[in-house]
């Protein structure tokens, strides 16, 4: 008696389902990002820059199970990014520009990822294990984070400046030219979080009214666009269409 | 008048309000400063003016389609009347 | 004959998005700025003696030329005089890069006078301002590059709108960052 071998479900076989399994990846990592940052670790909206160190390490008294619990979390789904950002850089590569860009997406995004998520975690993470530390080693750990988590926006620049230049060069019309000047308003909210280094407190505080809060709205804004952009984009697509190298 | 006449006379006129704010800025006065609520609202309307101006002029906004004329128009509403109301009440 | 509309959309929709946008998030800064100013107003009148008006007016009349020329630019170009258009293009340019320097000294000569960055929160908001007004005008020059280049390619004058749009919102902007910063009290 032969076994028939298994055929691949029919679901694989649908058109671009790789890209779709990949577009799913997106809403999933942004729900999980704000359970962690927000709910979880509480990095999201960032406690005050200018509290007593007393009241950091209450802080990290408070909330030290949930900020473990998250970051750990964290190291499983941060990769996600990395497959979104595999995603937009195959559509700029369907742009009539160089690959250069995608290329420089993704790698201005890895640059951002570092001190944009992972290093503001293991900040965080090293003083809920021992809230017992030193008082100023635990205001050490908190600034780190923080400076880290909104002050490392800057790093992000390039990813925007790559995006929005090969839209306006693309003849291809993959994205639309809006979504590149969106990506200018993502450069100025970005560069106005360096100002996070100077100020301890006022609206170019971590904390802040301009580099924090006005920053995030701009960026769901962006993103929700962005999300949406790409499931036309993908839609749109010519299974057969030949991309380049 | 021309279109080149129409320019240059927004231009001239957006210039000379510039002027005008010469002599209401602080700078000038040898007396302690202080706040005055005439010499703000002075400015501020002379900046509505001028944003104005610019926007239905050199953005040619005044012969532009209904809705960025509305939409404009709202956005300098809203903009000074916030700047009158936070400085006022 | 049927009443068809004469309205002009000048430049792409996509710009509006851009301009309008821009006007928003800007506007959120001024009202930050205003309730700030509101909060420590005498702070913020005896700062703003510290600024120079002389320079602020410079930089004003210098901006308001810019988009004269701007907008004369895009006229001549929509009767087809490339050649000239293209002139008034690099007046523009001009006098964005002179409106550059002028900051610049600006900002050099209110740091030798120890007014920095964090030196209080009038100067925290006039290199904040300044500084992204700045950024904007860099960004302004780059896009009339583009319009000198389409203006030697003398084809369809979208582009050239856009560019030229954009600069008189870059224009505007500092109109009032003019009137908040250097004049109002």
């Amino acid at each position: 008696m032969t076994v028939a071998t298994a055929a691949a479900p029919a679901w694989t076989h649908k058109p671009k389902i790789d890209q779709w399994i990949a577009w799913w990846t997106i809403p999933v990592f942004y729900n999980v990002f704000g359970l962690i940052f927000v709910v979880l670790t509480r990095v999201m909206p960032p406690p005050r820059p200018d509290i007593t160190p007393a009241q950091i390490v209450q802080f990290f008294v408070d909330h030290s199970l949930s900020i473990r619990i998250g970051f750990a979390l964290l190291m499983f789904f941060i990769g996600f990014a990395s497959v979104a950002n595999g995603l937009i850089a195959l559509q700029i590569k369907r742009m009539s520009v160089s690959p250069v860009f995608a290329y420089a997406y993704i790698g201005s995004l890895v640059v951002g990822g570092l001190p944009g998520c992972l290093i503001p975690a293991f900040a965080f993470v090293a003083a809920a294990l021992r809230p017992d530390r030193d008082p100023q080693i635990m205001v050490m750990l908190y600034d780190w984070c923080l400076l880290s988590f909104v002050g490392s926006l800057g790093c992000f620049c390039t990813q925007n400046m790559v995006l929005a230049l090969a839209i306006f060069l693309d003849r291809n019309d993959v994205l639309p030219k809006w979504l590149a000047y969106m990506s200018i308003w993502m450069i100025v909210t970005e560069l106005l979080a360096a100002p996070v280094f100077v100020f301890r407190s006022g609206p170019l505080a971590w904390n802040g009214s301009i580099s924090f809060y006005l920053g995030t709205v701009i960026f769901v804004v962006w993103e929700f666009c962005m999300i949406r952009l790409l499931y036309v984009a993908i839609r749109n697509q010519q299974p057969s269409e030949q991309i380049q190298d | 008048m021309t279109a080149a006449a129409r320019t240059t006379a927004v231009w001239a006129g957006l210039s000379a309000i510039t002027l005008v704010s010469w002599f209401l800025a602080p700078a000038h006065h040898a007396e302690p400063v202080t706040a005055s609520t005439a010499i703000t609202i002075a400015v501020l309307t002379l900046a509505l003016i001028k944003t104005r101006m610019i926007i239905g002029e050199f953005m040619e906004v005044r012969t532009a389609p209904v809705w960025l004329k509305l939409a404009t128009d709202g956005w300098l509403v809203v903009l000074f009347g916030a700047i009158v109301a936070i400085d006022l009440w | 004959m049927a009443n068809t509309s004469t309205a002009h959309l000048p430049a792409s929709k996509d710009l509006w998005v851009f301009v309008l946008g821009d006007f928003v998030i800007f506007g959120s800064y001024f009202v930050i700025f205003m309730i700030s100013r509101r909060q420590e107003r005498d702070l913020f009148i005896e700062s703003q003696r510290q600024l120079s008006l002389n320079i602020g007016v410079v930089n004003t009349l210098v901006l308001l030329a810019s988009s004269w020329f701007v907008a004369r630019a895009v006229q001549v170009a929509r009767s087809g005089e490339f050649e000239r258009a293209r002139k008034l293009t690099i007046g523009a340019g001009l006098c964005g890069v002179v409106f550059m320097l002028v900051k610049a000294y600006e900002w050099l000569a209110k740091i030798a006078q120890g007014h920095t960055f964090p030196s209080n929160s009038f100067f925290m908001y006039y290199y904040m301002l300044t500084g992204v007004h700045l950024f904007h005008v860099a960004i302004g020059l780059v896009f009339l590059g583009v319009v000198y280049v389409e203006l030697r390619k003398r084809k369809p004058l979208a582009l050239v709108e856009t560019g030229a749009t954009y600069w008189h919102m870059v224009d505007l902007l500092w109109v009032v960052i003019f009137a908040l910063l250097y004049v109002m009290r």
